[in-house]
């Protein structure tokens, strides 16, 4: 047994490394960082709130924003892909798998390649316009489709649907057919049934699916820059910006943490939602 | 009702499938306009594409990024996978949430922390080497769970067996262990590349001047319209996902 031990924290080593080295490490100074300053273009240090406070009065509005637009997201793709993870686990009979599969290689296809083809689809020529002329349900192309909110959502959405089937889907496998058998043969209506078994079974997948849709999309800045039109500048946009032309790291972390931070509270109050709602009852 | 439930799949099959189908039919037509109906086919792009330096030299960036990230973390994961199976239980969960924090980080925050450690701290020069040591961070998780969730159905008494009969460890591993576990290693190989490839948010941030396949894409993006870019888009693509089906294809991984 203890050779064993001695044996596993040899294999740990590497991996451990590769983790404090190049994450730990590197998050912890970045978030040292968010309380420096750049002075005369030099970063130096200090431990000052004003980065935090220029966030707050500054960019308040925009992180309120993008805030509401990446809930609004996370909520609509955490919805579809328990839909389609429902479908999957209790409808599809033996297409579930092959159904599952096609979301697993629609994850593999390309992050810039996604974004991209949202773009020409939406677009005033694009697929979408065309076929919406071609069926006769508008004259002429509705130039909003693009650059505007509705175009991040879609765009967000699709990037993050199958990263949000994955851990639901997982969750809903864990649950016995036989369970819901016996609550059926109890008496246990419908609605009853999908409440008190299959959402409470459900819960730790959707919450992992909300959250991690809602980080992504609350970070992402390639999509507001490619779709969203000059009203979608969602916060991503100036974290990026303070590593490019206007060199303030200082800021941009500050920026970035709060962010995190507030995608951090809004998914535990869900996931605090999700338990009251699924609560045992007697 | 039932009825519903089928189009609602059906309609969300479609949704995730149509963008990437509309890339690869845009990659065969003939005019450089990104609409429908298709006038002509030709190979015209590919042509394009293949022959500008530009898209060679990120290509083989993209390769050497690849194949590097591919095997450490491959290395790197596998041993804490097998490192994991012998630990107490508890412990070893605590262990793998720990190693699998980088996942739950968005990219773009990893990207900028990574580029103001390497640039401001220990003035790692940016470049394909820091691109490689970044890309290490999120994907030798990938490879440590999937080789993980094969080790659970793991049948140690195969390995005990060996030992008993005189195996040393090293010989017990490559005879026993690595057969059972082979395939999963592979394929979790496979899908760390994928995400390596695929990867622009951390690379665009690391990589300083140069280019990989995702950093041109960009670059092309940024600059206006040209056509060989659904080249460039579906080279990646192409990569990833045939990498990705024959990694799921290994493992056996479902979900």
């Amino acid at each position: 047994m203890r050779q064993a031990l001695r044996t596993a924290s040899f294999q740990l080593l590497p991996g451990l490394a590769i983790l404090a080295g190049l994450f730990l490490l590197p998050l912890s100074y970045f978030f040292v960082v968010s309380f420096w300053q750049v002075r005369t273009f030099r970063l130096r240090p200090d431990a000052t709130l004003e980065q935090y406070a220029r966030v707050f009065t500054e960019y308040g509005g925009t992180l309120v924003w993008t805030l509401a637009i990446a809930s609004l997201i996370a909520a609509v793709t955490a919805a579809i892909a328990f839909t389609y993870a429902h479908y999957c686990r209790f409808r599809a009979g033996r297409f579930g798998d092959a159904l599952i599969f096609l979301s697993l290689v629609t994850l593999f296809g390309g992050y810039l390649a996604k974004i991209y083809m949202w773009k020409t689809i939406l677009g005033g020529t694009g697929a979408l316009n065309s076929a919406l002329m071609v069926l006769g349900l508008t004259s002429e192309p509705i130039p909003a489709l693009l650059f505007s909110p509705f175009a991040v959502i879609v765009t967000l959405t699709h990037y993050c649907l199958p990263l949000a089937v994955l851990p639901i889907y997982g969750a809903l496998r864990g649950l016995d057919d036989t369970a819901i058998e016996a609550a059926r043969d109890l008496g246990a209506s419908g609605p009853r049934i999908f409440r008190d078994l299959i959402l409470a079974q459900a819960r730790g997948g959707l919450t992992a699916a909300f959250a991690l849709t809602l980080v992504i999309t609350a970070a992402d800045y390639v999509t507001p820059l490619m779709v969203g039109g000059p009203s979608s500048n969602m916060i991503g946009l100036f974290i990026q910006s303070q590593f490019g032309n206007r060199l303030n790291s200082p800021l941009g972390s500050a920026m970035a943490f709060v962010t995190i931070a507030c995608c951090g509270l809004i998914a535990l109050f869900l996931s605090l939602t999700l338990r009251a709602l699924t609560r045992p009852r007697t | 009702m039932r009825g519903i439930a089928h189009i609602g799949a059906a309609l969300t099959a479609i949704f995730m499938l149509s963008p990437l189908a509309i890339l690869v039919i845009f990659c065969f037509s003939e005019s450089p306009l990104l609409a429908f109906p298709i006038e002509g086919w030709s190979l015209r792009w590919f042509d394009k594409a293949f022959s500008d330096p530009q898209f060679t030299n990120a290509f083989r960036n993209s390769m050497i990024v690849t194949g590097a990230v591919g095997v450490t973390s491959t290395l790197t994961g596998t041993l804490a996978a097998l490192a994991l199976a012998k630990l107490p239980p508890r412990l070893a969960t605590a262990t793998a949430a720990a190693l699998s924090l980088p996942v739950m980080v968005p990219p773009l925050l990893l990207g900028v922390a990574l580029l103001t450690f390497y640039s401001t701290w220990i003035g790692l020069p940016l470049g394909l080497p820091a691109v490689i040591l970044s890309h290490l961070v999120f994907t030798q998780p990938l490879v440590m769970l999937m080789i993980s969730a094969r080790m659970a159905s793991f049948d140690h008494a195969a390995v005990e067996a060996a030992r008993d009969l005189g195996a040393s460890p090293i010989q017990s591993f490559f005879h026993v262990t690595l057969p059972m576990i082979g395939p999963s290693i592979t394929g979790g190989a496979l899908i760390a590349m994928a995400l390596s490839l695929d990867d622009f948010l951390v690379t665009f941030f690391t990589i300083g001047g140069g280019m990989t396949l995702p950093t041109l894409m960009w670059g092309m993006l940024r600059k206006g319209i040209d056509p060989s870019v659904n080249v460039v888009a579906v080279t990646i693509m192409g990569l990833s996902i045939a990498a990705t089906l024959i990694g799921f294809r290994l493992t056996r991984y479902r979900g």
